[in-house]
């Protein structure tokens, strides 16, 4: 028999576990909306930040050192985006998108395989910020604490998010630099410097999400990155290129599918996030929230 | 491109001739190389490689798909050879059908989406693969694999081959090899090649022409995978043990990396590709520094970098550059 408890469990975990993929898709839908490219490097972005929150949290002996380290994972990992962008894919643009592609998968052999040469492959683990070891009377479960931490964090972030680029001034230049460029550049818009920080943004996402799923990683490991790349690819297709509600939507869909599945029978939990895939391409090819139109 | 140029016309025996040439030099490459297991990792590595090739350089697919089904010529070679001790031939068969049979499936549902969605559907199906091939471990041995693959005797009708010493192996591998290369040389050279590469260009125009490009992009995903599916059999017999890191996407990347090395463009890179990358693999490998944590792979990664920033036509297409520069001097 299983019990309520687990299951309502696994839903919070879905529901958790989705919205820290939802920062990883929203970064990768953004990059695809714009650069019209999937970036494999993304997992990478995502392992670099966790590594980084890492050694902030082992090196420097202050308490609140895990969180100095989540703060300045951001500015880094922009930067990281930015050189990556500047030296590597801006030099790329206007050729077949096949060997952008390409590139990004070269530069994620680069980035791992360099965190191996520098950390080691065997994995490191990384206890619980203090203050966030325990758990949370929720009424109807006790709940870890930092879970539902980042679970209320990657929420408020990606709402940030939306607002940004849905609702800002800002945000309507990339918008437009996404769908017209060329009306865009007519405007007076310099779309590359765009396409640029939108790089380092999706970037710092990615970094960020993997800070804070740092500590919920058993150990760090230079693969780790390559797991999380191929969910966040699928919930990209599944909630729509993009679209950052759908990237939200499609990652609390499939991190509580999977979640449920577990429960239920352990290996299906793999399974059934291709399955969703599969049904909600048959259904809807664009993505439930995608623009349509395909590219 | 000057490649694909020729008429389908030709005779088979005009391409039996320099394909016997081929086969001269790569019986002298097995003993130039410094391990004698390489060279026939490298054909066999090179195989896959084609495929890769024959979608992204002559049709214009990024198929991240091609690790799975050549660990599915590799699983079912492997088990039927381990467990049910069937005949060389026959596996091999069997393996190049299952592959087929799993490249029809995946093919039908990646190919409706065009693009970048193919080569994010070929990477889902591709750890699809892998996820079964993990978790089935009553079937493929799961994180063990499959071990006891017998590389015996080849028995023929007429006359019996022992396959087991690395040299009788290496021309087994190596006729395989020139035989599948000359089909895929008059495959790319015949009206459907000539198809092929007129979607590559504009499929909008092949389209308005009457040919239907989502049947022959279907085609020529099941021949890749045909093709795959051989070259993971051979693999199967080659290291007499099948792991599940073949079916896992980073195989893929690695026949991506060796096609790119090599050249895109024309079919001789994927031997060029696989030949560089394995070598570069096994000299790198000989440094302790660089073998540890796999630092090789960093190496190659950037190598691979450079190449697809600035020598897209690979190391063939750089040779080609010079050569022609060399004869207008």
């Amino acid at each position: 028999m299983i019990n309520i408890d687990a299951i309502l469990a696994q839903v919070f975990n879905g529901i958790q576990f989705g919205v820290l993929i939802a920062l990883l898709a929203t970064g990768l839908s953004l990059i695809f909306g714009m650069l019209g490219i999937i970036n494999f490097a993304h997992g990478s972005l995502y392992m670099l930040g966790a590594y980084f929150v890492w050694t902030c949290a082992q090196m420097l002996p202050l308490p609140g050192n895990f969180w100095l380290g989540l703060v300045l994972t951001l500015p880094l990992m922009a930067l990281v985006g930015l050189i990556i962008e500047r030296f590597l894919l801006h030099r790329m643009y206007g050729q077949p998108v096949v060997y952008q592609i390409l590139i990004t998968f070269g530069l994620l052999l680069v980035i791992q395989q360099g965190v191996a040469l520098i950390y080691g492959t065997v994995p490191l683990p990384l206890g619980m910020p203090r203050y966030f070891e325990g758990e949370i009377n929720l009424g109807l479960l006790r709940y870890p604490v930092y879970r539902l931490f980042t679970m209320i964090l990657g929420l408020a972030i990606i709402s940030c998010l939306w607002f940004f680029i849905e609702r800002s001034a800002l945000g309507a230049i990339i918008r437009a630099s996404a769908e017209d460029p060329e009306t865009a550049k007519t405007l007076g818009i310099n779309t590359r410097t765009v396409y640029t920080w939108t790089f380092a943004l999706g970037s710092a996402l990615a970094g960020l999400g993997g800070g804070l799923h740092a500590p919920m990683i058993g150990g760090l490991q230079h693969t780790t990155g390559t797991e999380i790349l191929l969910i966040s690819f699928i919930v990209v297709v599944i909630g729509g290129m993009g679209s950052i509600r759908g990237a939200l939507l499609g990652g609390i869909i499939l991190g509580v599918v999977r979640g449920l599945a577990g429960v239920f029978w352990a290996p299906a939990s793999d399974f059934v996030m291709f399955a969703a895939m599969g049904i909600i391409l048959m259904i809807r090819p664009q993505g439930l929230l995608g623009r349509g139109g395909t590219r | 491109m000057k490649v694909g140029v020729g008429w389908p016309g030709k005779g088979f025996w005009t391409e039996l001739f320099p394909a016997l040439i081929m086969a001269a030099i790569l019986v002298a490459i097995y003993f130039i190389l410094p391990s004698k297991m390489m060279a026939a990792e490298i054909l066999i590595m090179a195989i896959p490689t084609l495929a890769f090739i024959l979608l992204l350089g002559y049709t214009g697919l990024l198929n991240f798909g091609t690790g799975s089904l050549f660990a599915v010529g590799a699983y079912t070679a492997g088990i039927l050879l381990a467990r049910h001790n069937v005949h060389i031939l026959l596996a091999i068969t069997a393996g190049v059908v299952m592959s087929g049979i799993i490249s029809i499936i995946m093919g039908y549902f990646c190919i409706k989406r065009g693009g970048l969605i193919f080569a994010l559907l070929t990477l889902a199906f591709n750890q699809l693969i892998w996820f079964i091939v993990w978790q089935w471990k009553s079937l493929t041995g799961g994180p063990d694999g499959i071990w006891g693959i017998k590389r015996g005797s080849l028995d023929l009708a007429i006359f019996s081959v022992n396959l087991k010493p690395t040299f009788n192996f290496y021309i087994f591998v190596l006729i395989c090899f020139v035989l599948l290369f000359i089909l895929v040389r008059r495959l790319i050279e015949s009206p459907f090649g000539k198809v092929l590469m007129g979607m590559r260009e504009s499929e909008l125009r092949a389209t308005a022409i009457g040919y239907n490009p989502e049947t022959y992009k279907w085609i020529a995903f099941v021949i890749g995978g045909l093709i795959c599916g051989l070259g993971g059999t051979l693999f199967a017999l080659h290291q007499e043990y099948v792991g599940e890191h073949l079916a896992n996407w980073f195989t893929s990347g690695e026949f991506a990396i060796m096609a790119l090395l090599g050249g895109t463009f024309v079919l001789h890179g994927a031997l060029i590709g696989s030949g560089v990358f394995i070598f570069l693999a096994d000299f790198l490998n000989r440094f302790p520094i660089l073998s540890k944590a796999g630092a090789w792979l960093l190496i190659l990664g950037a190598i691979f970098i450079v190449v697809v920033m600035f020598f897209r036509g690979g190391i063939y297409g750089g040779a080609e550059k010079l050569y022609e520069r060399f004869r207008k001097k």
